[in-house]
């Protein structure tokens, strides 16, 4: 591995800009760091560079740990977006100049150049001051100083960003070109998706100091595992479709759709399909589509880009029920669906705003993560809409780009009716009342398959304390936790509770389930996490944990709602004064619990 | 495009501003003209006075105020001064310049404010701070006078008040250059393997260069032409302890006017000659950047 980091941390005033990245760049690899600005991602590559320190762990290049060797020594080859030349000297001068820091012989010196300058397709500027090139130009010089004395990982930091349109371009092949013929381990940061597509043989998704995904242009693109990463890159339509043992459905209409992925487990659960505007088929009948229909519409904006249309088609209210996952779009109760034609589909079936239109679709991706959408519960209307105001859960729900449903269920308060007319679906949110043990588990028994206690004054949360009750909700508790994550900027820590008084032979068992833990939640969810292991009782200690400090979280999994009113009850009554998730996923569910929509 | 207008005049005619009116050419001039008519009056006029005063016996009366022992020695100590001085506070000002541009620390804004306080001061008073701590009856007068060493109305307490009075004009030249221009050429030095002095010299130095004149030369100007901390500390000893402004001062006392007039015709000299250097290196600055 050319460029390893291992758990990358660093802080600014406390709160960290890089939070736990984890990351290995291959030889030769054309690596992009891509996000939007304030997400970490430059931070993280002057680390590479040694220029900013890291508070916490390792960065190795090449094999050598140089997380403490400072940035003279890293010999590291660094471009600036504002290319940062020497401006009182010539070209030639600004090249020499890390050779002249070697002391290297000046014939030496001049041929380095001369091969440097055609390399960037600059012969001949030697004397010219830096003023006297273009924006273009005087990014090719950079590049060229950075690469004088052949380091072994080039770094670009937004090098086009000063740029326009086509020199941008040009560049870009430049870059790619010198890239491949010297093999030099590159990583770009970039805020812009087209860019990073046209030049990396993998790319990695930053938001909020943590490193969402990382994987090849072309399966990012089609297969994003996060909310963020579907619709950074390209447009895409989150839509919330229900997914059942025979496929997806929106509202009515089952969908199916062949790329959809397998369904697992057996309860059907709320879930977020990304739809991308390319994917999207028009017909003007049903019997028209050559893909599966998902509901009828009617344009509502048309916009002629050259070689594609872009258009908002409005579905239809009623006719499929299917909700596109942002607030906005909750509140007027239909959605709004982009779609992008080509000129030969416009030529089979041309369309004029306002028409109606069936809609089809090629291709769903259903995002594997567990939080789809939030339900503000409440036993009357104004508890339900206040809580659903609540500013922790707005932020969450907006950086989720989901929507927060209120639902009235007196059933909360009298606990008589023991069923809910219909499942709950996405997380149910509940306030933090007396009652909330008996809320929880009721909610949890009518479909929901997570339940967040907001208390009032619930701040987002500096820390993330993640505890699971067996075995079995480790990998549900896993996910929701890396979900939750992913949209918020805490620290993840799972504590680990052994009973009191154990035996020494036990303790290493103990330390292997939180290593297994961690290296599970780094693999499959992508989630860095730190670890604790204490000793006495699960709920006792919990809650003394999160009287420590304030600013915290809670994410608890359960197999079962015995372990709620059993080993944890003491935890919820009363209910503790910050955030609560709880995860429940029973592990066989009995035939009459498994409920469907009527 | 043959045939059409060049680019050069197109851009000409956009930057220029709406068509002048009769009232606003009128308001225009008036501007103009008070501005004019205020220098004339403030300064001109006296400039002229000092320079026909001074000729006023003939050229002969003029040079011979030079060969006053007691002017040549105000001279003297004058250029010493400024030759002390000025090293000092480009070393200081390039020190503090740097420290507050590059470094996040606690109690920078009150670093800054401390740069500033010997502009904000009398500088009688940064004059009587020396002589309460360096005089006779001051602080260290007595730990002074046991070793014999003389700081107030000597040469090292005229040195020290007039370092004290410029010390903020490289500081204050430097800071806002050095904020604005930023950190990445240094930084693009340390990658490339620089050290410290090397990128200081090699990159930063050639990057503030002007500023850093520019900063020198009111310095410059400032310590020659200091009058009030330097009158409280210097004792007025003729022949030892006085400086340019201060031999002005008593040969006016004595009526000399015209040996009065002469010194500081020359001194006047200097700051518009130290002018003239300062609009060649704005100049010069400005060429650079096209």
């Amino acid at each position: 591995m050319s460029i390893t980091l291992d758990q990358v941390t660093k802080r600014y005033q406390g709160s960290p800009v890089v939070n736990d990245v984890s990351l290995d760049v291959a030889e030769g690899e054309f690596f992009v760091l891509l996000g939007p600005s304030g997400s970490g991602k430059s931070t993280l590559l002057r680390a590479i560079a040694g220029l900013t320190g890291v508070d916490h762990g390792r960065i190795t290049l090449h094999g050598h740990d140089v997380t403490h060797v400072s940035a003279r020594q890293r010999g590291v080859g660094l471009v600036f977006q504002n290319y940062a030349l020497f401006k009182h000297m010539t070209v030639g001068d600004n090249i020499e100049f890390a050779l002249r820091v070697r002391r290297t012989k000046a014939a030496d010196r001049r041929a380095r150049r001369k091969e440097l300058l055609r390399l960037v397709a600059l012969e001949g500027m030697d004397d010219r001051l830096p003023t006297q090139l273009s924006g273009g130009q005087q990014q090719r010089v950079a590049v060229a100083r950075a690469l004088a004395h052949k380091p072994q990982v080039l770094l670009l930091d937004e090098p086009f960003g000063a740029l326009d349109a086509k020199i941008r371009e040009e560049l870009r092949r430049t870059i790619r070109q010198v890239q491949r013929e010297l093999n030099i381990t590159t990583v770009l940061v970039t805020h812009d998706q087209e860019e990073a597509f046209a030049m990396a043989d993998r790319i990695g998704v930053m938001n909020l100091g943590r490193l969402l995904e990382a994987g090849r242009p072309a399966e990012l693109y089609a297969t994003p595992a996060t909310r963020f990463v579907a619709t950074f890159l390209g447009a895409a339509n989150l839509l919330l479709a229900r997914q059942t043992a025979q496929g997806i459905r929106f509202g009515a209409t089952p969908v199916n759709v062949r790329a959809v992925e397998k369904f697992d487990g057996a309860r059907e659960h709320e879930v977020v399909a990304v739809l991308r505007p390319e994917e999207v088929e028009l017909a003007p009948t049903r019997d028209n589509l050559r893909t599966n229909y998902i509901a009828h519409g009617a344009v509502e904006e048309l916009v002629f880009t050259g070689a594609m249309e872009r258009m908002r088609v409005r579905l239809n209210n009623g006719a499929a029920g299917a909700q596109i996952a942002t607030a906005s779009e909750a509140a007027s109760g239909t959605a709004l669906l982009e779609v992008t034609r080509t000129q030969h589909e416009q030529r089979g079936f041309p369309v004029t705003l306002g028409q109606s239109v069936a809609i089809g679709v090629r291709r769903i991706h259903v995002l594997p993560t567990p939080l789809s959408s939030y339900t503000s519960c409440g036993s009357d209307a104004s508890a339900a809409e206040q809580l659903a105001q609540h500013a922790f859960l707005s932020e969450l729900a907006s950086r989720m780009k989901t929507r927060i449903a209120t639902r009235v269920e007196p059933a909360l308060a009298t606990m008589t009716s023991d069923i809910a007319t219909t499942p709950i679906s996405g997380v149910a949110v509940v306030g933090a009342s007396a009652n909330a043990a008996a809320q929880i588990r009721w909610l949890l028994r009518n479909g929901a398959g997570e339940v967040l206690v907001l208390p009032a004054d619930s701040t987002p949360p500096q820390r993330v304390l993640i505890h699971w009750a067996d075995d079995e909700s480790r990998r549900p508790t896993l996910a929701v936790a890396a979900s939750l994550l992913r949209h918020v900027p805490a620290e993840a820590v799972y504590i680990g509770i052994m009973p009191e008084g154990v035996s020494d032979m036990q303790r290493p068992a103990g330390v292997r389930t939180l290593l297994d833990a961690r290296s599970e939640a780094q693999a499959v969810h992508g989630l860095e996490m730190r670890t604790e292991l204490r000793f006495g009782v699960a709920a006792d200690e919990l809650r003394r944990q999160l009287q420590d400090a304030s600013d915290q979280m809670l994410i608890l999994g359960v197999s079962s709602l015995d372990q709620l009113s059993g080993d944890f009850s003491s935890l919820l009554v009363p209910p503790p004064g910050c955030s609560l998730m709880v995860v429940y996923r029973p592990t066989d569910t009995p035939a009459g619990e498994l409920r469907t929509a009527p | 495009m043959a045939g059409g207008p060049s680019g050069v005049v197109l851009a000409e005619l956009a930057s220029r501003p709406g068509r002048d009116t009769a009232v606003a050419t009128l308001i225009k001039l008036t501007f103009i003209g008070i501005s004019l008519l205020f220098l004339m009056a403030l300064l001109f006029a006296p400039l002229i006075t000092v320079f026909a005063a001074a000729l006023d016996k003939g050229l002969a009366m003029y040079f011979a105020s030079f060969k006053d022992e007691d002017t040549l020695a105000a001279i003297r100590l004058t250029l010493i001064t400024a030759v002390i001085v000025v090293p000092v506070n480009v070393i200081f000002g390039i020190t503090a310049a740097w420290s507050i541009a590059k470094f996040e620390f606690k109690g920078k804004s009150f670093l800054i404010t401390l740069i500033d306080l010997p502009i904000a001061v009398s500088p009688v008073i940064s004059g009587l701070i020396y002589v309460l701590l360096f005089g006779a009856q001051g602080w260290f007068g007595a730990w002074l006078q046991e070793r014999d060493i003389s700081i107030v109305f000597a040469m090292p307490g005229i040195v020290l008040a007039t370092m004290f009075v410029t010390f903020p004009y490289v500081a204050r030249e430097l800071i806002p250059l050095m904020q604005q221009l930023g950190n990445d050429e240094e930084e693009a030095a340390i990658t490339l393997g620089a050290g410290g002095l090397m990128t200081f010299f090699h990159v930063t130095l050639p990057k503030v260069r002007w500023g850093l004149l520019y900063g020198v030369i009111l310095c410059n100007a400032r310590a020659m032409g200091e009058f009030g901390a330097v009158s409280v500390v210097s004792g007025h000893i003729r022949g030892l302890t006085t400086t340019m402004p201060l031999q002005v001062e008593i040969l006016y006392n004595e009526y000399n006017f015209v040996g009065a007039f002469a010194v500081a015709s020359l001194l006047t000299l200097l700051a518009v000659v130290t002018l003239i250097v300062k609009s060649l290196v704005e100049w010069r600055a400005d060429y650079k950047k096209r």
